[in-house]
C-alpha cells in the first residue's frame, strides 16, 4: 500500500484503525475539539481520538434530541453516534469549549453513555490564574482517568507522550512549510485527508504516516508556474475534503489554514521542561480558537494586531492572496470573531471571502459561483 | 471579430454577440428547458443566425450563470458576478453598485473607480430577496407574476410584512388577507420586504452611486421604486436587464482575447449538461 | 420588562407593582445619561454575571445591553438595529441580544449621537464594556466585537460552573478560587477606571442588600404556588428588573418587599389572575418573546396561566460557611453554591440540574402543562430543550410544547403558526382535564 492509498483508507473509513486497535484489546476514548491533551490519554495507554462529523450524511436522528440551531457539526456528530457509529468508543470526553459542544456533552451522555464519560471545563478567559484552573481541571481529569483504568499517572510516560505529541507537531509544520512553495506539490485536499487520517489513530502510527508522506512529496517533480492564486483559510471545523477541493477545483492553491482541523491543533508545541501539568494547560488554553478571549491590548489596532497578528504571519509566510472564511453556521463565536478579522486583514490588504455553511457536501455546490467570483475578483 | 457570452439560467439562456468594437451584433433569449435543460444550444444558434454567422467564426466564448460549469461549446466559464460588472460598467460607466434580481438569488456587487468587482454578496440559499419569492406569494394571492409590480405602484401605503422566510411570509399574507388588508397594499409590502432585504444586504459593501438594478427585478417598476425608496436616490436599469449578464460573458471573452488568451481547446457543439 | 404594551393589550390581572416596572426600566437608562454627565463611569453589563454587587460598591452604572434589547423588542423597534448590525457583515443566525446592541452602537457612531426615537432616550457611550462567560458565549464575545464602534476599556471575566458529575469535593476548592481570582481580576480593572479603591464595607453592604431583594424575591415565588395563580409569567418578565439590574441596591429591596406584600394579599384573599383559571403552565425555558409578549394572555383567553418560568430567574437562596470573611469570597462561594444547587439531586436520579428544578416546580406549582420558547438566534437558553422534554417525560406526562420564534427577531416569529400550535396544546391539555 502507498502512503497515499495508506492515507485515502483512514480518511475514507474513519474509525477502521481504532476498531482494529479496540479488537487487540486497547481503548479508545473519544474527544472533541483542540483542549482535551491527547498526551494525557496516551500517558494512560489509552487511545485518543478525535470525534468527527459526516458532512455527507444527512443528519437525522439527531434532530429529535438536540435542536436545529445547533451547530452542524455537533449535531451530526451526535447523529453518528446515535447510529452506533461510534460504538468503538471506551470513553467521551468534551471539552466546555462552546455553549453547543457543552450542551451536546449532556445530551449525549444521557443518550449513549460509555463507561468514561467527562467534560472538562475549559476558561474562556487568559491568564495566570485561567492556566491555573485549567491545571486543576486537568489533575482532576487524570484523578478520574486513574479510577477508569486502576493505575495511578506515570509522570515519566506523560513526558514521553509530550515529546511524540511534540514530534508529530514538528513533522506537521514540516508538511505545512512544504506548501510554501509556489506552486505548491502538495494541495489543500492531500493536507485535509492526511489530518483527518491522523485524528483516528496513535500519534507514533501517524508520525510514520506523515513523515512517509513527506518523502513523497519531495519526490514530487516542481509544477511549472500556473498563477493560480494562493488561499489562506480561517474557519473552524473541515472534516471532509469537499469545501477545500471545491476551492481548489475552482483555481486556486489552498496552502494554509487557521482551522481547528488543522494548524490550530499542533501549531504549538507543549513545553518539555518544567511541570509537564502545567506546561500542557498553557498550550492548551493558548489554542487559538474564538470561544478563547484574549484580554483586550491597547487600542483597536493594537487589539487587532495582538489577537491576529499570527494570521499576519500565516499569509505573509504562505503569501497568501486571498483568505476564505469558512463558518459552520450558528458558531456564535465565529460569528463575532468574523468581521474583525475580516477587519483586519482587509487593511493589510488581503482580500477576504466569509462563507457561512451548513456543514453539509450536499448544499456545498451553491458556493461555487462565490468562490469563483472571489477568485475571479483578486486575480 | 465576434465574440458571444452566453448565461445559462435556471429557466431562460440569454445570448450576446458583440464584435471587437463592443458592438452589440445580436442578443437572444429563450427557455433554458424546464424539464432536460438543453436548450442552451438552441438559444445560441438562434443568436449565431440572427448575427449572420456561423459558430466557428466566433474568437471566444464565455459562458456564464447558474448552468456554465458544463458547456462543451464555451471557451471559459466565468461567474456571473464578474460578468455581470462588465455588462453594466459597459452600460453606465459610473456605475459602482450593483444590485441583481434573478429568480434564484439576489447578488449586490461593488465596483471599483476601475470597474473592477471589489467586493460582492449573495443571498443565501434562500428565496427570500429574490424573484422567486414573489413568484411563490403571487401563486398564492392569484395575481400575474407580471403584474405584482404596478400593483404594488397603484396601493395606497403598504402592509408591513416581517417574515422573509416564504413559508412564514404565505401565512402572514393570509392572515393579513383575513383581517381585512388590501390585497395592494400587501403587494407593495411584500415589494418593501424584498428591496429591504437586498438592499440591507448590499449595504455590506457600502452601497455608493451610481446604482444599477438588473435581472428579472429591474422589470419590476413596483420593487425599483422601493429600491429607489430604501437607497435614498433614483437608480439605473437597462433596457434590457436579462442580457446584462451575457453582455458582460462576450465583453469578458473580448478582454481574455485582447490579452492574447485564445481558446484553448477544441469546442464541441453538445448540450449543456447541468449537473456533473 | 415591557409593561406599557402589555397593559394595553392585558384582559386580566397581574400584579400592580409589576406596572412599577416601567418606571425602573426607565430609570436605567435615565440614570446612565446622568451619571455620563456627572462624570461617574457607566459599564455595558451583563446581568447573572456575579459582579452586580461590586458595580454597586464601586459606583459604577451598569448598563445592561441585553435587557436593551429586550426594550427594543418589546416596543417593537428592533428592525433598524438588527438590519445595522447585518449590515455591518454580522451573520443573522447570530445572538440577537448582540446583533442589536451592535447595530445600536453602529448606529450611534454613524450618526455622532444617539438614534432618533431610540426607545427609553438610548444608551450613551458606556466608559467600560464588562463582559462574562457566565450563561453563553456571546456575553463575552460580543464587547469585543463592539470595540469596533467604541474603543473604551473593555475586560471578561469567566464564570465557572462544574458539570453535575464533578466530586464537588474533589473540585469545589479550586472552582470557588479561581472564582475569587477573577472577580479580584475585575476589582482591580475598576479600580484602575475608577481611580478608587474598592472599599470591602461597601461590598458588604451591597451584598447585604443584593442576598435581601433576592430572598424576597424567592419568597415571591414560593408564594406562587397558590391557586388560583396569583402573579403571572408576564410579570415575572418585568419583575426581574428589580433583582437583575438593581442588585445590591435599596431600591430591589423596597421594590420586592412591596411585591411580597402585594402577592401575599392577594394570595390570601385568592385573587386570581384570571377569574376561571383552569390550566397552570410552567414556562420551562428559552429566552421571552419580548416581541410578542402579548401572546400570555392569548393562553389566558382559555382559560391557560402560566405561572411560574423558568428563565430570568433569582438564584435560590445559599448558605455561605461562616468562615468566610473576606466579601470577594463570598461572591465566589455563593456563585458556587448557586450553581450546583441541584447537583447532588440531579447526580440521585436524573443526571440533569434543570430537570430536577423543572420537576420540583411540577410538583409545588401543580403544573399542568409546559411550554418551551426555542429561540433561533439563542443557544445558551435553546439548546437541551428537546432533551429536556425527553428526560422529563421519563418522570411526568404532562403535555408539552415547544414554541419556536426568537427572543427578539421577529422575523423569525409566526403568529399564525404559533395560534395553531397553542390551540392544539390548549385541547391536549383539556382532553387531559376530563
Amino acid at each position: 500500500m502507498t502512503v497515499m492509498q495508506a492515507i485515502d483508507r483512514l480518511y475514507n473509513e474513519r474509525g477502521v484503525r481504532a476498531r482494529e486497535l479496540r479488537a487487540d484489546g486497547h481503548k479508545i476514548i473519544g474527544y472533541f475539539c483542540c483542549f482535551v491533551p491527547d498526551e494525557i490519554l496516551a500517558a494512560f495507554d489509552l487511545v485518543p481520538y478525535r470525534i468527527q462529523g459526516s458532512q455527507s450524511e444527512p443528519i437525522d436522528e439527531a434532530d429529535a434530541l438536540l435542536e436545529p440551531m445547533a451547530c452542524p457539526f455537533a449535531r451530526s456528530c451526535f447523529n453518528l453516534a446515535l447510529k452506533d457509529r461510534y460504538d468503538f468508543l471506551d470513553g467521551f470526553v468534551a471539552p466546555h469549549s462552546c455553549d453547543t459542544i457543552e450542551r451536546m456533552y449532556h445530551i449525549w451522555h444521557s443518550n449513549k453513555p460509555t463507561s468514561f464519560d467527562h467534560l472538562i471545563n475549559v476558561p474562556h478567559m487568559l491568564g495566570p490564574s485561567s492556566d491555573a484552573f485549567f491545571r486543576n481541571e486537568l489533575k482532576y481529569f487524570i484523578s478520574r482517568l486513574e479510577d477508569f483504568t486502576g493505575k495511578k499517572l506515570d509522570e515519566s510516560k506523560l513526558r514521553d507522550a509530550i515529546r511524540l505529541y511534540n514530534r508529530r507537531r514538528a513533522l506537521l509544520r514540516e508538511v505545512y512549510d512544504l506548501r510554501r512553495e509556489n506552486p505548491p506539490r502538495v494541495s489543500g485536499t492531500e493536507i485535509t485527508k492526511l489530518l483527518v487520517a491522523g485524528m483516528g489513530i496513535p500519534a507514533a502510527e501517524h508520525i510514520g504516516l506523515v513523515s512517509a508522506f513527506i518523502d513523497e512529496v519531495k519526490k514530487r517533480p516542481r509544477p511549472a508556474a500556473d498563477g493560480l492564486p494562493r488561499i489562506f483559510l480561517w474557519g473552524n471545523e473541515i472534516d471532509d475534503i469537499a469545501f477545500v477541493s471545491l476551492v481548489e477545483e475552482c483555481g486556486a492553491h489552498v496552502v494554509m489554514d487557521d482551522l481547528c482541523t488543522g494548524s490550530r491543533f499542533f501549531w504549538q508545541d507543549v513545553s518539555e521542561t518544567g511541570d509537564p501539568l502545567e506546561a500542557l494547560a498553557r498550550r492548551y488554553l493558548c489554542t487559538h480558537c474564538p470561544r478563547s478571549l484574549k484580554p483586550q491590548a491597547g487600542n483597536r489596532r493594537e487589539d487587532l494586531e495582538n489577537r491576529f497578528g499570527y494570521i499576519r504571519e500565516f499569509a505573509d509566510g504562505w503569501k497568501a492572496a486571498g483568505a476564505i472564511f469558512y463558518i459552520v453556521r450558528y458558531c456564535d463565536t465565529c460569528e463575532l470573531e468574523g468581521p474583525d478579522l475580516k477587519e483586519y486583514l482587509t487593511d493589510l490588504k488581503l482580500p477576504v471571502l466569509m462563507i457561512e455553511d451548513d456543514y453539509s457536501t450536499s448544499t456545498i455546490g451553491q458556493l461555487r459561483t462565490r468562490i469563483q467570483a472571489f477568485l475571479e475578483m483578486i486575480m | 471579430m465576434p465574440f458571444a457570452g452566453i448565461d445559462i439560467g435556471s429557466t431562460m439562456t440569454k445570448v450576446v454577440i458583440t464584435d471587437e468594437q463592443e458592438k452589440i451584433l445580436a442578443s437572444h433569449i429563450g427557455p433554458t428547458g424546464a424539464e432536460h435543460r438543453h436548450l442552451a444550444l438552441k438559444v445560441m444558434d438562434e443568436t449565431i443566425k440572427k448575427a449572420g454567422l456561423s459558430f466557428d467564426a466566433l474568437d471566444f466564448i464565455v459562458a456564464t450563470g447558474y448552468g456554465r460549469i458544463n458547456v462543451p461549446f464555451a471557451d471559459k466559464q466565468i461567474t456571473e458576478i464578474t460578468c455581470h460588472a462588465r455588462g453594466i460598467r459597459f452600460l453606465f460607466p459610473t456605475a459602482r453598485t450593483i444590485i441583481d434580481i434573478g429568480g434564484q438569488d439576489s447578488k449586490g456587487i461593488k465596483l471599483d473607480a476601475d470597474g473592477k468587482v471589489s467586493n460582492f454578496v449573495m443571498n443565501d440559499k434562500c428565496a427570500a430577496g429574490t424573484g422567486r419569492f414573489l413568484e411563490v406569494i403571487s401563486e398564492t394571492l392569484g395575481i400575474a407574476l407580471t403584474d405584482m409590480g404596478a400593483l404594488a405602484l397603484s396601493a395606497d401605503g403598504f402592509v408591513q410584512i416581517s417574515n422573509m422566510c416564504t413559508v412564514f411570509a404565505e401565512h402572514e399574507v393570509t392572515s393579513r388577507l383575513a383581517e381585512g388588508a388590501g390585497v395592494a397594499e400587501i403587494v407593495a409590502g411584500l415589494h418593501e420586504a424584498i428591496a429591504s432585504r437586498v438592499v440591507n444586504m448590499t449595504r455590506h459593501l457600502g452601497i455608493e452611486k451610481d446604482v444599477v438594478v438588473t435581472g428579472g427585478g429591474a422589470k419590476n417598476q413596483g420593487l425599483v421604486k422601493a429600491i429607489e425608496g430604501k437607497v435614498g436616490f433614483a437608480v439605473f436599469t437597462p433596457p434590457e436587464p436579462f442580457i446584462t449578464g451575457a453582455l458582460g460573458a462576450a465583453l469578458v471573452g473580448k478582454d481574455f482575447y485582447d490579452r492574447g488568451i485564445r481558446p484553448a481547446k477544441e469546442r464541441k457543439k453538445e448540450e449543456v449538461t447541468f449537473f456533473s | 420588562m415591557e409593561q406599557a404594551q402589555q397593559a394595553k393589550t392585558t384582559a386580566v390581572k397581574g400584579t400592580d407593582t409589576a406596572r412599577e416596572v416601567r418606571a425602573l426600566v426607565k430609570n436605567i437608562y435615565r440614570s446612565a445619561h446622568e451619571a455620563k454627565a456627572n462624570g461617574q463611569k457607566v459599564a455595558y453589563m451583563m446581568v447573572a454575571s456575579q459582579y452586580d454587587e461590586i458595580l454597586r460598591a464601586m459606583d459604577v452604572v451598569p448598563l445592561p445591553t441585553e435587557n436593551y434589547a429586550g426594550l427594543c423588542a418589546a416596543k417593537r423597534d428592533m428592525d433598524r438595529f438588527l438590519l445595522k448590525a447585518e449590515a455591518d457583515g454580522y451573520s443573522q443566525v447570530l445572538c440577537s441580544y448582540a446583533r442589536i446592541g451592535l447595530g445600536f452602537d453602529s448606529l450611534r457612531k454613524d450618526l455622532g449621537h444617539i438614534p432618533e426615537g431610540s426607545p427609553d432616550g438610548g444608551m450613551p457611550v458606556p466608559d467600560m464594556m464588562l463582559g462574562s462567560s457566565a450563561v453563553c458565549d456571546p456575553r463575552f464575545k460580543w464587547y469585543q466585537a463592539a470595540s469596533r464602534y467604541l474603543e473604551v476599556p473593555t475586560y471578561g471575566i469567566d464564570v465557572v460552573a462544574p458539570p453535575p458529575q464533578d466530586d464537588l469535593n474533589a473540585v469545589r476548592d479550586y472552582y470557588i478560587q479561581y472564582q475569587r481570582d477573577q472577580l479580584k481580576g475585575l476589582i482591580g480593572f475598576l479600580e484602575a477606571q475608577t481611580g478608587k479603591k474598592m472599599d470591602p464595607d461597601r461590598l458588604w453592604e451591597a451584598i447585604r442588600l443584593g442576598d435581601k431583594a433576592w430572598q424576597l424575591w424567592y419568597d415571591i415565588d414560593r408564594l406562587r404556588v397558590a391557586i388560583p395563580c396569583p402573579m403571572p409569567s408576564q410579570d415575572h418578565f418585568s419583575i426581574m428588573v428589580a433583582g437583575h439590574y438593581y442588585s445590591g441596591t435599596q431600591i430591589a429591596v423596597d421594590f420586592y418587599q412591596k411585591l411580597y406584600d402585594e402577592v401575599k394579599y392577594k394570595v390570601d384573599h385568592k385573587i386570581g389572575v384570571i377569574p376561571d383559571e383552569k390550566h397552570r403552565i410552567l414556562y420551562g425555558g428559552g429566552l421571552p418573546p419580548w416581541h410578542t409578549l402579548w401572546i400570555f394572555n392569548y393562553f389566558e383567553s382559555f382559560g391557560a396561566v402560566f405561572v411560574i418560568e423558568n428563565v430570568y430567574r433569582g438564584y435560590d437562596p445559599v448558605e455561605v460557611p461562616s468562615h468566610v470573611k473576606d466579601p470577594v469570597d463570598f461572591l465566589a462561594w455563593r456563585a458556587f453554591l448557586r450553581f450546583t444547587r441541584y447537583h447532588e439531586k440531579a447526580r440521585a436520579r436524573s443526571g440533569n440540574p434543570i430537570v430536577e428544578k423543572l420537576l420540583d416546580m411540577i410538583a409545588d406549582y401543580k403544573i399542568d402543562g409546559v411550554v418551551f420558547h426555542a429561540c433561533r438566534s439563542c443557544r445558551a437558553t435553546t439548546i437541551g430543550q428537546t432533551h429536556m422534554k425527553s428526560e422529563l417525560g421519563k418522570y411526568s406526562d404532562l403535555p408539552m410544547m415547544q414554541l419556536v420564534s426568537d427572543m427578539v427577531d421577529l422575523r423569525d416569529y409566526s403568529e399564525a403558526q404559533w395560534k395553531a400550535q397553542i390551540g392544539a396544546f390548549i385541547e391536549a391539555l383539556e382532553a387531559r382535564g376530563k
